[in-house]
């Protein structure tokens, strides 16, 4: 929205908006490009002085180091799968379940709902330690289905489909009636296709908290070979008689977060209709 | 329909994978750091330096040497308890985890640990051959529930050239305080001599180093602050002493501050002062930088036990053991470890060239131990050291909780009394509600 | 919309009536559709929270073995210095960044509210950081705030000032977090806010143009009341999320120095998981449930009144 001047031009404030911004912009890449800085300088350098990434030489050591040897691939398959998958059965189930809660009868429907969305109060720091006794008890800890399962138990996506679901006009269902289709074909090959934007919302937003979950992860995927990204990362962080060296900290930290960002700027546009999308 | 059946019970499949472990392979969970780039799958022991550097070797070594035998090491960050403990309760813990000396007690008595006795003699480990602090911290009951590796304490770790430029070297041996007013006192020469602190310490997300210099200088002043083991007693004059001290120490700059664990190495190694208060385990680390020339260690590294500062010679110690955790485990596998530690044993000495004591009594008498530099200087620790008493439980998060109250009080956030105060009410709180 | 459909489907009665019979129908092969998810839910959500009251009413070992004592665990609770501390602190932390993430987003959004490419652009700078694990920003943040060697310290050195050790110092702990919470999490405000933004009718604007409105009258009086909602959105989703920081402190501070950033969920890790007193940490659980739940009630409460519909 801007305010044009009698002569057209856009105005002074319009100017100093934009600098503000920019400069804010500035200071947002700030810390990330520090740290490929970091990344590109030799080990024994940075220990006798950072400043040194100012200067040359620079390096490529550090992210040859990570590629014959980090585990971090490894962390980023497991984070991967994990969120994948958690987004995918977070989708399935929101949407089976938020086209029942919309659409179908069946005894006690609006009670079982109520208590759905009570759910939605619930943080995840309130049940996490009886969670994992009782993943301790069914074998589920260091396997992919005790990292996604409880993200799937979440509230919200049904919410978000429930009320999704709600909104389609019952003449589009009864159209599809008229053709005989039964309640599932009707569901799979009629509503479902129409919710779309509101699958791409709940998936994103499912896959960035996967992503992000640092905790349950943490006491749950326990075996190194199980470590996603968010654990891998964080162990090396801990400092005592720690040996890898800043530079190589950084660049395994930019291998990290580097697939993420790629992926983010292909789908920017996606990303941000589906967050935008939440809001309405 | 069928194909998203078939899709479905794909993903469960998927889902349901997990880590398997062969029957020949055995998973190896140590702290000690991560150092690949530099060590990789190399196998010579004899060339390696550090912690990581000589545990990493030695177990490739092992790997090289044992090939129907599958080592899977997983680094954790120290000290990995959190990590530990949750996969002991998930019923999937690894086969050989590095535990402190001070720690075995806590999980032996919640029958976490398997006993090790019958299987080290039967691999030709004999525990009578531990020195005699390793065989008491490992028995618990009349049984062996680890394989000791070694024994550290806390030291000081000295600049010569700095000490020499403030005068306080004589006869090439650095001139160390004989009570607390001479710390202070020589503290204050040397840096009005050099510019420099006298101490270097990790002060900053730090609390076991803090703990570990307290209990050695109660236990010079012949404190039995743990006479019952589920009390501690701080609130005494004794123990106010010493956080006074280290208060005095830090408001007139003579430490080095806000500096965590990493920090403070690097500082040391690069001349930010002249005393770093850390353990046994950078010996190693620092003789070699003191060999490279036009740095601020070159040919100026001396390392001594804490100086007795008070009525009596002591300093606290405590050690690293390798222990099973239980589990049931394949004749393979069960086989495999045991060679492992018979290994271990063998190349114990390799391991003190760290810098920590071995934790065999002919490894600490031989020769090529002895020609080590800098060990004859602690060489005392082996009488001198002594540990917390065996019974007090939980002497991780007690040790975490004594680091933190006192982190309050020398960085001035807390007064010493409050501190002390917090302190032992939240020992005892904890000690208290144990089941 | 209930009621149109409500008409329609009337009318659509006498046409379809065998079919609509059959949906009207309940049926409990139709909780066929909401079983899997209802039945995950009720074992790793309710199951789990009825089972923490209860066990908070334990002392109970990590490893197995508890036993029965009330409400020792609470009243313990309400004697703990540090447990006391640390709701202090999460209050505290959410007041320094929920306040600052709403209103920067909405800045931010305001400034960016344009289809040229360089706010497209910027609009991606500004989102970036939210897709980093928190782990990285940790370790980013971390090598920013060093005082030995940081980049906020190279560049105080650059300016002949001494470092501040920002992560050491008690006042200026959780304010360093807090820093870098913001810069991680703005991104989804700003969307928000966006997306709320172009919902705004065009009417309202070429309205207020029409009577001569300044760009200050223009925001005030059209922008933002049309976005209340967004506004009050935007701060309960917040205020649940920073309730339960913890990836930050425990990789950054630890909780120190002096208890001075340890957020409650870091204490109930500690509890748990290091002290192994599960019992007083599930109870510890409890209370930020309760806290969590009457903030977000409140919060609601507050939104609705002001809604005068």
């Amino acid at each position: 929205m801007t305010t044009r001047l009698a002569s057209g031009a856009v105005g002074l404030g319009d100017r100093v908006i934009l600098a503000a911004t920019i400069a804010l912009a500035i200071v947002m890449v700030l810390p990330m490009l520090w740290a490929v800085g970091l990344s590109m300088k030799s080990n024994a350098e940075l220990l006798v002085d950072t400043n040194s990434v100012l200067k040359a030489p620079w390096t490529l050591r550090n992210y040859y180091d990570i590629l014959i040897g980090s585990g971090v691939f490894r962390w980023l398959l497991n984070s991967i799968i994990v969120s994948v998958g958690m987004s995918l059965g977070v989708l399935a189930l929101s949407s089976l379940a938020g086209y029942g809660f919309a659409r179908l009868e069946f005894p006690g429907r609006n009670v079982i709902f109520v208590l759905v969305l009570f759910g939605l109060a619930i943080p995840e720091q309130a049940v996490i330690l009886v969670r994992h006794q009782l993943f301790s008890d069914l074998n589920l800890h260091n396997t992919y289905a005790g990292l996604m399962l409880p993200g799937m138990s979440a509230p919200f996506g049904v919410f978000l489909m429930t009320q999704y679901f709600k909104a389609i006009p019952t003449e589009v269902d009864e159209a599809a009636m008229l053709d005989n289709a039964s309640r599932f074909k009707i569901f799979w090959r009629v509503l479902l296709p129409m919710t779309l934007p509101a699958q791409a919302t709940l998936g994103i937003f499912t896959f960035l908290h996967a992503w992000n979950d640092y905790w349950w992860p943490l006491v749950s995927g326990t075996n190194e070979q199980m470590y996603t990204l968010t654990v891998g990362i964080a162990s090396t962080q801990m400092n005592f008689a720690e040996s890898a060296g800043l530079g190589y900290l950084m660049a395994q930290a930019v291998f990290a977060g580097l697939p993420i960002l790629i992926v983010y700027m292909f789908f920017q546009k996606y990303i941000v209709r589906a967050v935008s999308g939440a809001a309405t | 329909m069928r194909r998203l059946l078939a899709t479905l019970l794909g993903c469960v499949a998927l889902a349901s994978c997990g880590v398997h472990q062969a029957p020949n392979e055995i998973v190896v969970q140590r702290f000690f750091g991560t150092c690949k780039a530099e060590y990789g799958n190399r196998t010579d022991v004899e060339n390696a330096e550090g912690e990581c550097g000589i545990m990493t070797t030695l177990i490739n070594e092992f790997s090289a040497q044992n090939p129907d035998v599958k080592v899977r090491v997983s680094p954790v960050a120290w000290p990995g308890y959190n990590q530990l403990a949750a996969q002991l309760a998930s019923g999937d813990p690894p086969d050989l985890v590095t535990m402190h000396l001070s720690a075995i007690s806590d999980y032996q008595s919640r029958k976490l640990l398997e006993p090790l006795g019958k299987d080290l003699r039967a691999a030709g480990v004999d525990p009578n051959g531990f020195t005699a602090a390793s065989l008491a911290s490992v028995s618990k009951q009349g049984e062996i529930y680890g394989l000791p590796i070694d024994n550290w304490a806390p030291l000081w770790h000295i600049n010569m050239n700095y000490f020499r430029q403030a005068g306080l070297v004589k006869d090439g041996k650095p001139i160390l305080p004989r009570s607390p007013e001479e710390l202070l006192a020589q503290a204050r020469q040397f840096k009005q001599a050099t510019g420099k602190p006298y101490f270097v310490q990790a002060l900053a997300n730090e609390r076991a180093a803090y703990s570990r210099n307290l209990y050695t200088l109660l236990m010079q002043q012949n404190v039995d602050f743990f006479a019952d083991p589920q009390r501690v007693q701080l609130q005494s004059p004794e123990v106010k002493q010493v956080l006074e001290m280290f208060r005095q120490i830090y408001v007139e700059d003579l430490t080095t501050k806000n500096q965590d664990y990493a920090a403070a190495t690097n500082g040391f190694i690069n001349g930010a002062g002249g005393v770093y208060l850390v353990g046994t385990w950078m010996i190693g680390d620092f003789d070699a930088e003191s060999r490279k020339l036009d740095r601020p260690l070159s040919s100026g590294y001396a390392v001594m036990p804490w100086p007795q500062l008070y009525g009596r010679d002591a300093t606290f110690i405590d050690g690293h053991a390798w222990v099973m955790p239980a589990k049931d485990r394949t004749p393979q596998q069960r086989d495999a470890i045991f060679r492992l530690l018979k290994f271990v044993a063998d190349n114990d000495f390799e391991w003190s060239r760290t810098g920590h004591l071995p934790a065999y009594q002919a490894v600490i008498e031989s020769e090529r131990f002895n020609a080590l530099p800098h060990r004859s200087e602690i060489a005392k620790i082996s009488s001198t050291g002594a540990p917390l008493p065996s019974d007090v439980q939980r002497q991780f998060p007690v040790q975490d909780i004594i680091g933190e109250e006192m982190a309050a009080a020398i960085t001035g956030h807390k007064s010493v009394d409050a501190a002390l105060a917090d302190a032992e009410h939240r020992v005892n709180d904890l000690l208290f509600h144990l089941l | 919309m209930s009621t149109a459909a409500g008409q329609l489907s009337e009318l659509g009665q006498a046409r379809v009536q065998p079919a609509r019979a059959g949906a009207q129908q309940s049926r409990w092969s139709h909780l066929l559709y909401a079983a899997p998810f209802l039945f995950l839910y009720v074992t790793l959500l309710v199951y789990p929270l009825f089972a923490g009251f209860w066990l908070s009413l334990h002392k109970a070992d990590f490893f197995g073995g508890s036993r029965f004592v009330g409400f020792e665990n609470f009243v313990r609770l309400s004697n703990d210095n540090v447990f006391v501390g640390a709701i202090g602190n999460t209050f505290y932390f959410i007041l320094l960044t929920v306040p600052a993430l709403a209103i920067i987003g909405l800045g931010l959004a305001l400034a960016l509210n344009r289809t040229t490419r360089t706010a497209a652009f910027l609009r991606g700078v500004f989102f970036s950081s939210s897709v980093l694990s928190v782990t990285i920003v940790t370790l980013l943040w971390k090598v920013v705030f060093a005082p030995d060697g940081g980049f906020l310290a190279n560049l105080f050195e650059a300016f002949g000032k001494q470092p501040v050790a920002f992560l050491s110092d008690a006042d200026l702990a959780l304010p360093a977090i807090a820093i870098t919470t913001i810069w991680w999490c703005i991104g989804l405000p700003m969307m928000l806010f966006l997306a709320a933004l172009q919902q705004v009718p065009r009417e309202l604007y070429e309205a207020a143009a029409l009577d001569n409105a300044g760009r200050w009258k223009t925001l005030w009086s059209v922008t933002l009341p049309s976005i209340r909602r967004t506004f009050a959105l935007v701060v309960i989703i917040e205020v649940v999320l920073q309730f339960q920081l913890f990836g930050q402190a425990y990789l950054m501070t630890q909780g120190g120095p002096n208890n001075a950033s340890r957020p409650l969920v870091l204490f109930i890790f500690e509890v748990g998981f290091t002290r192994w007193d599960v019992g007083y940490a599930v109870a510890a659980g409890q209370i930020l449930f309760g806290l969590i739940a009457i903030a977000a009630m409140a919060q609601y409460f507050v939104a609705r009144r002001k809604e005068a519909f």
